[in-house]
């Protein structure tokens, strides 16, 4: 049985369609990246699986538990931690009686390992908290009562580098313990220092699953070049280049010879583009892996028209549409 | 059970005191002025100079003993109306601010049902409630003694126990606004103004055609002139608005259950 099951989970706000069709399984024991630009629906799935808004259609459980059937998802929720993409605690309480709250309502297992890892200041009111001790303050309420998953939207968002660091060793070390992590972020890296599978999501609609080095090998290597003297685009037209720049910017004519400074996205076989770089004395060359923003925009700068065909005339999640409607922080 | 009711009670308390002390001096400022006003003032002829409907707003009946002057003076104007109004506000925020603040998904998301955070949120009003009816009756009691118009000590406990299922019916409209109402400040604006036209609708059409609008106002069930003035308490009515308390709490349940969190 997978921790979390999404069968063809549909949310649709009428003008906005937040979710549609989303279907896949997150596995007991990994950690699962759930990727998308803001507004993409990652934040609709989210909520919906927690029961905080019902599915249009389809069907989801939680650890084995339908999400529909509230007595059922409170079952799934004694075993199940989350931080949402801002959380928020009464301003008027100090951290150490959010955490009593806490406690008394899901129990406690281990908030004292969690309270030194995270540090939040616990004897301050909420209301003099920054968002990073508010975002400290949310993992220890989401670890603390020992949980089998985690579900934690945007995770790292408001923490220093030092803490994203903490908090990445720290669910690898959750996830040797058997804890399941599905987590969603529009940050690539975090991604890939992270997680063992990746579903991406865009427009309200599942674009891929897959292993994350099968993402990034699909993803390609970012080449940059600089020659000594300028060579013909043409020569540089071969297979698997994508988004060809010339120092003189992009866009200036085939053919013609554009300057000395090159870059672009190569899927193609290394060897090809070695052979061909050959006849020309480079004084550069940096063959480095792609960011994880190209492979997004790859992602979604392909098929930018078939969502709309798709929705009819409605208007897909993640367009200017989104933001007269609902969620109001963009992310649906 | 009740953790959450534990937690906003505890919240609740200091609210709690204050409201007692401040109702406590209306209280005592009332009883203080009450012997000069009676002995310098020909009341029939003041009660005869207001206009009717103002009478009828203000619930008052006379002014010739200090049940009468207490009932109208402090108890309708402090209890029914301030208080009333009060707890419809308070209780507006109880469910709205956290939806509106993002506070209800880190909440929802522990093994707590919609219903219960609805129920116990509600019972944490007791502390306002209670604590409002704490002092205020000593204060009634003794200081009555005090000008030398003692009143009965059943009667002063019974005009305070009597607007406890009061003060939870308007609690209740304000639950129900704010399971309606996802803006805190929307739906403690409609509490207010829904609080306040039941009020009026209750003392306004009371003695016209239009009575029976008066019938769904908490307003109809709690008369401390009647306890005050004829010592006759209003069990029934106590027993309508206890209902009608249950009733709302209901509808708010059902509704917040079946509503997305925006």
């Amino acid at each position: 049985m997978a921790a979390i099951e999404l069968e063809g989970l549909t949310k649709d706000y009428g003008e906005v369609l937040a979710n549609d069709g989303v279907t896949f399984d997150v596995e007991r024991g990994e950690i699962f990246g759930y990727l998308g630009p803001n507004g993409a629906g990652k934040t609709t799935t989210i909520r919906t699986l927690l029961g905080f808004i019902s599915p249009t259609a389809g069907s989801a459980q939680l650890l084995g538990r339908d999400i529909t059937d509230e007595g059922d998802l409170l079952e799934a929720k004694r075993r199940l931690g989350y931080l949402p993409d801002s959380p928020a605690f009464d301003e008027t309480a100090t951290g150490r009686e959010i955490l009593d709250l806490h406690a008394s309502i899901k129990g406690d297992e281990r908030s004292g390992e969690l309270l030194e890892l995270f540090q939040p200041p616990l004897d301050r009111l909420v209301r003099e908290y920054s968002r990073g001790n508010v975002q400290k303050l949310g993992l220890v309420t989401t670890f603390m009562h020992d949980p089998d998953l985690v579900i934690l939207d945007e995770p790292t968002s408001g923490l220093d580098p030092l803490l994203q660091q903490r908090f990445a060793k720290f669910i690898r070390a959750e996830r040797e313990r058997g804890l399941t992590v599905f987590f969603s972020s529009h940050i690539l890296s975090e991604v890939r220092k992270l997680c063992d599978r990746v579903g991406v999501i865009r427009n309200g609609r599942l674009v891929t699953v897959e292993p994350v080095e099968s993402l990034l090998d699909r993803s390609g290597k970012f080449v940059r070049l600089h020659a000594a003297e300028s060579i013909p685009t043409r020569a540089l037209e071969i297979d698997g280049v994508h988004g060809l720049e010339s120092e003189r910017g992009a866009g200036s004519s085939a053919g013609s010879s554009d300057g000395t400074e090159y870059a672009f996205t190569f899927t193609g076989d290394i060897n090809t583009l070695l052979e061909r770089l050959r006849e020309y004395r480079l004084l550069d060359c940096t063959i480095e892996e792609a960011p994880l923003e190209e492979v997004f925009m790859r992602f979604y700068g392909d098929e930018e028209t078939d969502a709309g065909s798709a929705a009819g005339d409605r208007v897909p999640a993640g367009t200017g549409a989104a933001d007269d409607g609902v969620g109001g922080d963009g992310d649906v | 059970m009740f953790e959450l009711t534990r937690y906003d009670g505890r919240h609740r308390v200091r609210g709690g005191i204050y409201l007692s002390i401040g109702l406590s001096l209306l209280a005592a400022m009332v009883i203080w002025v009450y012997p000069s006003f009676e002995a310098e003032v020909d009341l029939d002829q003041l009660l005869a100079a207001y206009p009717e409907p103002v009478l009828q707003v203000m619930g008052v009946q006379t002014m010739a003993s200090l049940g009468g002057f207490l009932s109208f003076e402090l108890y309708t104007f402090g209890w029914i109306i301030l208080l009333g109004l009060y707890l419809a506000y308070a209780t507006a925020g109880a469910i709205a601010d956290d939806v509106d603040r993002g506070r209800m998904d880190v909440l929802l998301s522990m093994p707590i049902s919609r219903s219960r955070v609805v129920a116990e949120r509600f019972a944490a009003m007791t502390v306002p409630i209670v604590g409002a009816n704490v002092l205020p009756p000593i204060v009634v009691y003794v200081g009555a003694r005090l000008i030398d118009h003692p009143l009965a000590a059943a009667d002063v406990l019974a005009v305070h126990l009597l607007s406890i299922p009061y003060l939870f019916a308007c609690a209740g409209i304000g639950l129900l606004a704010s399971v309606v109402f996802d803006r805190a400040a929307i739906a403690q604006r409609v509490a207010l103004g829904v609080t306040f036209a039941l009020f009026l609708s209750e003392s306004l059409l009371s003695g016209t055609d239009a009575e029976a609008v008066g019938a769904i106002a908490p307003m109809r069930y709690y008369d401390p002139n009647a306890v005050l003035l004829e010592g006759t308490y209003d069990l029934a009515g106590a027993g309508v608005l206890v209902a009608m308390t249950l009733g709302l709490l209901i509808a708010a349940q059902l509704w917040f259950s079946r509503s997305d969190i925006p």
